[in-house]
Parts: structure tokens; C-alpha cells; sequence
């Protein structure tokens, strides 16, 4: 385009606009992820997400990192085949945390008055981290695939364990047995989710006795596994369309 | 040059405001005021609500009141909503306005869902604590899985005070003394802003090189290798190894900080007790019934037969939680909600008392302004135009009887 070449006359400004672009790119790419992801988790992850009381050791370990490593995989694929960023997975669930936060505070919290102890989101930064880390220094989205999907279930619940270990602490309340989650659950009425559609300590494990987590956070991994080489083949296929063309610069 | 930055900068408005509109408005359902919206046919039905009663109607924060009454589980429950085999007995009120501090079925503690039985009548309380001001709508409501929520009469109460003096204190198991409503609330930030904050620096660590078009050109003209330093390694690997280390860590305090945790508890309530309803000694048949558009009124024809052994009168039918009373017979005194009430809206053509073993056919007619502002004319358009509800029979000393209808009915619009 000739207004391009016009515009920039020396090195020192072409480097100067080269930076303004890393900016906007980086600014809006941060605000339609987390827009996206955001929406994309709320669909899949709902419930498990919201509240406290969805929170165990089986449904939530298991759904959580499955449908959440959609976004980073795309996103990875696009940046470290394009630019060679490994940044994919941690810009993502920057945008979404910041989004989830922004939600829960002032909808569920300064809107409906939920106790923002009940319906914080979850953590996924740790995972976030090795994604990224594990593509620098493997430099393979196979083995980032393999390795960090893996990872990003594994370390799911120990990455959120010191946030909600707090309220799975036991209580008596008339006559039954309680975690304060459970509690916070039957105290702070949710006209819209009955009890029933609460899918909790539900599944087929039983039989692994007391160490779910871990089972479950294992069978997350896998899955995770095949949903990473699925979305990144989405990130692939999206980078083809230029987010600025060539014919621009 | 500059269009292009135009074009970007529009670019990044329309996705904030994307964004903006997007998943960050979602809010979760906080009004119950579906009440009017719900097909008349699952109001009359399905639960129908009696002898309720809110026992305060203005309450101080952390005060506490209750909402207490029967329910009976229809015999007739419609085909197309599912039996109320998995039911939690719930409160409509616009958010967490009050905590729900308890709730009984037949004395029993009901945190969980239950599996009700049809044509079995159980008593219910629900004990709520003020938590925020203001003028709120208080329903007795039961959720029943597949059929959606069966939403009861609701009432107006008045909570004062502030929120900011509600508490919500508790005693752990192993001792603790808690306070749910702020409970634990630094530690989700603190770590919330812990692992944000590592984010943001390995964000930090590639933004403040040149990215994307440089980097492009690179990989372009076949020198991708270049991109990545020892050093870029260096750090990776200090950020995987030092998340690994760090959960580790936190992983051990917690445990040693929260030495008792227990999974969440869930699971179906079943053997929840009813009411033995004694065995009713009125025979009531419905002839015909119809609803009249215009005059807002139902008319019945029933034939009704004493078979006890004291006189008795129909002092009310109870239809969707709306009462209509012949005021001769009945007065309400437990401060039912006015719109709900038809205090005069019962006439019978001869309501003088049926002495034991007589049969007599009569017209009863049902009429007030609740049947178009409840939406129970509705009724009429349904697939299978029925009307069910309840009607309470008085002997001379008091004691009621209540005996189910359940007929077809016949719109007439002149
Ligand atoms: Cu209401």
C-alpha cells in the first residue's frame, strides 16, 4: 500500500511503527481472546466454574482443564508458528481471568450480592505457564501436546487446591455433616440452580477409594492431550488468514 | 500509515466492546417473579401450596423469619412434566437476600434434593436470615428435576438495617470459629494475584522485545532459529521449574494448614415423611365446568355427599395458590398475600350445611381478578384443558376436610 511507504522514511521510524503495531496487536489480540475464551468457558465450564460448590475432587478436575486448554492451544499455535512467542497460553488465560474476575465482582457479587468466597474463578495460571515453557524449550507443538496437556491437567488441582482446601473444611450444621462449601451453597440461594443439576462426586471411579484427585486430574491430562492437538490445528488454520496482510506492511 | 492505524484502532474498540457486551454481563438468575409467566396448568397440577405463613413481615438484618406451610403433590401430576422423584425444596427470592439458614420436609433437614410421592401431602419450613435491605417478594418454591421450578405464593417483607452488619458466624469441626460471609477471602486473592502476578511477568519478559511484524520477517526469510536465545531458555526453564516448585510447596502448606477436609457432600434424600391426611369423609363428583372470559369467573357443577357424621359447608377452593373463600364460612387470618385472595370470590348456589349422608348438586362459582392477573385463564389454550385444585370443607367446630378436583374445562366467551 502507498501509504505505508510514504509514511515511514528511516529505520528509526519503521522500527518506531513496528512497535505502535506490537501494542495494538498485543491489545486487541488480549481483549477478543478474552472475550472468546471467556464465553467459550462459560458455556462449557458454567457452573463448575461459578461457584464453590462445584468444586470436588471428580467433575471439576476432569471438565475444567478440558475444555479450558481450547483457547491456549489455538492461540499457541498461532504465535510460536507465526512469531515464535511462546506467550499463547498465558495471554489467554490472562484474558480470561481478568474477564472471570471483572464478572464475579461486579455482576455476581455487586449485582446479586454472591460472597465473592463462593464464586471466585478457578486458577489456571500454573498451567498456563508450562504451556508456554514447555513449547520454549521443546520448540514441538507434539510435544507440547503430549507434555504440557498432560501438565495442564495434572497441575490443575494442586494449582487451586490452597485457594478452596479453605472451604472444604467440615462443619455441622442441624444435625448434618457439611463442607463449608456446601454450605455456602444452601446459605446463599441460587433461585436458578437447584441442588440436582449440582454434578458433583459423581462418575465411575469409585473404585480408586480416596485418592480421586489424582485419578481424575490423570484422565483430565489425557483428555487434555486430544484437545490441545484438535484446537491447535484451529490456531493453525486461523493464523493462515493474516491478522495484517502482507501486501499492508 | 495512518489508515492502517485507524483501521487498528477500530479494530481493538469493536473488540472491547465485543468483549464488554459479551460473557463479562452474565449474571445468575436472580428474580423469581416467573410466578405469572408459568403455563397455568403446571400451577394447578402439579405442588399445590396451603396453609402457608411468613411469619414476619419486616425483619431486621440477621434477624430471622420463616415461611412454613403444606404442600400437596398432585395425584394428577401432567404427563409432560416429570414426577417429582428428584425435588429440592427451594426459596424464590432475588438472590441471596436472605441465607436460607434452614429448610424441613416432615421435620426433616432437606439441604439435598428429595424424592416426593404423588398424591402425598408434607409439611415444609424454610428459616431465612436478612442479609440485605430492602422490599422483597418471598415464594415458597420447589425445583423438580425435568419439570423446572413450581414456584408458590409470594409475599412482601420488608428487611432494615445495613448489610454491611450481616454475619454469618459458624463452627468448624476441628474448631474453628468462621465467619462464611468473608471467610477465606484474603487467601483466594492473595494466590488469585500470586500466580496473576508470575503471569503478567513471563508476559512482561517477551512483550519488551520487539514481536510481531520483526519476528515475522524472521521466520519469513528463514531465520526462525535466531528468535530464541540461551538466555529466553535460561528463564523458560527458572519459570517451569519454579511453578512446579511453588505448587509443591503451597500443595504442602495448605495441607499442613487444613490438616481435615472433606469431600462435598451430595445425594438423593429418599423416606421423606408425609402427613397422614386423615381419610376424608366428603364424596365430591364434578358434573361440569366451565370458565367464563368475560366475567373472569369459574363455574362447577358438583355433586357433593356427606359421608361423616357432623354437618359440613365448602368454605374455600384453592387453585395455583389463589384462595377464594365464601366469606361465611371461612376468614383468613394468617395474612395471605391480598392479590392471592379472593375473600368473598366463592359463591355457592346453596351452601347450607350438608347434614351426614346427604347429597346435594350444586353451582359454585370461583371469581376474581386473580384469573386474568395470574394468568390462569391461560388454561383454556392448553393442550389438555384441565383444572385441578383443592377445596376445604368446615364442620360446625371447624375442623376441615380437603378433597382434590381434577375435570376437564370448557371455555365459554359470551
Ligand atoms: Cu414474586
Amino acid at each position: 500500500m502507498s501509504a505505508s511507504q510514504s509514511a515511514v522514511r528511516s529505520r528509526a521510524e519503521a522500527v518506531k511503527v513496528s512497535r505502535t503495531f506490537d501494542w495494538m496487536i498485543l491489545f486487541t489480540l488480549f481483549f477478543v481472546i478474552l472475550g472468546g475464551y471467556h464465553i467459550h468457558y462459560m458455556l462449557t465450564g458454567g457452573d463448575w466454574d461459578f461457584w464453590a460448590d462445584w468444586k470436588d475432587r471428580r467433575l471439576w478436575v476432569t471438565v475444567a482443564p478440558i475444555v479450558s486448554i481450547t483457547f491456549p492451544a489455538a492461540v499457541q499455535a498461532c504465535l510460536w508458528w507465526r512469531y515464535r512467542l511462546p506467550v499463547g497460553a498465558t495471554i489467554c488465560v490472562l484474558g480470561l481471568l481478568l474477564g472471570e474476575w471483572i464478572n464475579r465482582y461486579m455482576n455476581f457479587w455487586g449485582w446479586t450480592y454472591f460472597p465473592v468466597n463462593f464464586c471466585f474463578p478457578s486458577n489456571l495460571m500454573p498451567g498456563a505457564i508450562l504451556l508456554d515453557t514447555i513449547l520454549l524449550l521443546g520448540g514441538s507443538m507434539t510435544l507440547t501436546a503430549v507434555v504440557g496437556g498432560l501438565a495442564w491437567g495434572l497441575v490443575f488441582y494442586p494449582g487451586n487446591w490452597p485457594i478452596i482446601a479453605p472451604l472444604h473444611v467440615p462443619v455441622e450444621y442441624n444435625g448434618m455433616m457439611f463442607t463449608l462449601a456446601d454450605l455456602q451453597g444452601y446459605h446463599y440461594v441460587r433461585t436458578g440452580t437447584p441442588e440436582y443439576i449440582r454434578m458433583v462426586e459423581k462418575g465411575t471411579l469409585r473404585t480408586f477409594g480416596k485418592d480421586v484427585a489424582p485419578v481424575s486430574a490423570f484422565f483430565s491430562g489425557f483428555v487434555s492431550i486430544i484437545i490441545y492437538f484438535l484446537w491447535h490445528f484451529f490456531g493453525k488454520w486461523f493464523a493462515k488468514t493474516d491478522f495484517i496482510s502482507d501486501e499492508d506492511l | 500509515m495512518k489508515l492502517i492505524k485507524d483501521k487498528v484502532a477500530k479494530l481493538s474498540f469493536v473488540a472491547l466492546l465485543v468483549t464488554m457486551t459479551a460473557a463479562i454481563f452474565y449474571t445468575p438468575t436472580a428474580s423469581a417473579h416467573g410466578e405469572k409467566s408459568q403455563a397455568a396448568f403446571m400451577r394447578m397440577r402439579t405442588i399445590h401450596w396451603f396453609d402457608l405463613n411468613w411469619s414476619k413481615e419486616e425483619v431486621a438484618i440477621n434477624d430471622t423469619m420463616s415461611i412454613s406451610g403444606k404442600f400437596h403433590v398432585f395425584a394428577g401430576w401432567p404427563e409432560t412434566v416429570d414426577k417429582p422423584e428428584v425435588s429440592f425444596l427451594n426459596i424464590g427470592i432475588p438472590g441471596p437476600v436472605f441465607i436460607r439458614a434452614g429448610s424441613w420436609i416432615g421435620g426433616q433437614l432437606v439441604p439435598r434434593s428429595v424424592s416426593l410421592e404423588l398424591g402425598e401431602t408434607y409439611d415444609f419450613k424454610v428459616l431465612l436470615r436478612a442479609r440485605r435491605p430492602g422490599e422483597w417478594h418471598v415464594h415458597s418454591m420447589m425445583n423438580v428435576e425435568g419439570g423446572g421450578p413450581i414456584i408458590g405464593p409470594g409475599k412482601w417483607v420488608t428487611i432494615t438495617g445495613s448489610m454491611g452488619e450481616f454475619t454469618n458466624p459458624l463452627t468448624t469441626l476441628t474448631g474453628q470459629q468462621i465467619d462464611l460471609e468473608t471467610y477465606a477471602l484474603d487467601s483466594i486473592y492473595f494466590w488469585h494475584a500470586v500466580w496473576y502476578a508470575i503471569g503478567v511477568a513471563w508476559l512482561l519478559f517477551w512483550v519488551k522485545r520487539p514481536m510481531f511484524i520483526p519476528r515475522h520477517i524472521a521466520i519469513s526469510s528463514g531465520k526462525a532459529a535466531s528468535l530464541i536465545s540461551a538466555n529466553d531458555k535460561k528463564v523458560g526453564m527458572a519459570f517451569a521449574l519454579g511453578t512446579v516448585i511453588m505448587l509443591g510447596v503451597t500443595m504442602g502448606t495448605t495441607n499442613e494448614k487444613y490438616p481435615v477436609t472433606t469431600p462435598l457432600q451430595a445425594g438423593l434424600m429418599r423416606g421423606i415423611k408425609w402427613i397422614e391426611m386423615p381419610a376424608t369423609t366428603v364424596d365430591v363428583k364434578v358434573e361440569d365446568a366451565t370458565y367464563r372470559v368475560p366475567g373472569r369467573a369459574m363455574q362447577m357443577t358438583l355433586t357433593i355427599t356427606n359421608n361423616g357424621d357432623s354437618p359440613i359447608r365448602l368454605g374455600e377452593f384453592n387453585t395455583a395458590s389463589v384462595r377464594f373463600l365464601d366469606a361465611d364460612v371461612l376468614e383468613d387470618e394468617s395474612g395471605y398475600p391480598d392479590d392471592l385472595l379472593a375473600e368473598e370470590g366463592l359463591t355457592v348456589s346453596d351452601n347450607s350445611p350438608w347434614a351426614p349422608g346427604e347429597t346435594r348438586t350444586v353451582s359454585v362459582t370461583a371469581s376474581d381478578a386473580a384469573w386474568e392477573v395470574y394468568r390462569l385463564a391461560d388454561l383454556i389454550y392448553d393442550p389438555d384443558s384441565r383444572f385441578a385444585g383443592l377445596l376445604f370443607f368446615f364442620d360446625e367446630d371447624g375442623n376441615r376436610q380437603m378433597t382434590m378436583v381434577d375435570a376437564p374445562l370448557i371455555p365459554s366467551f359470551i
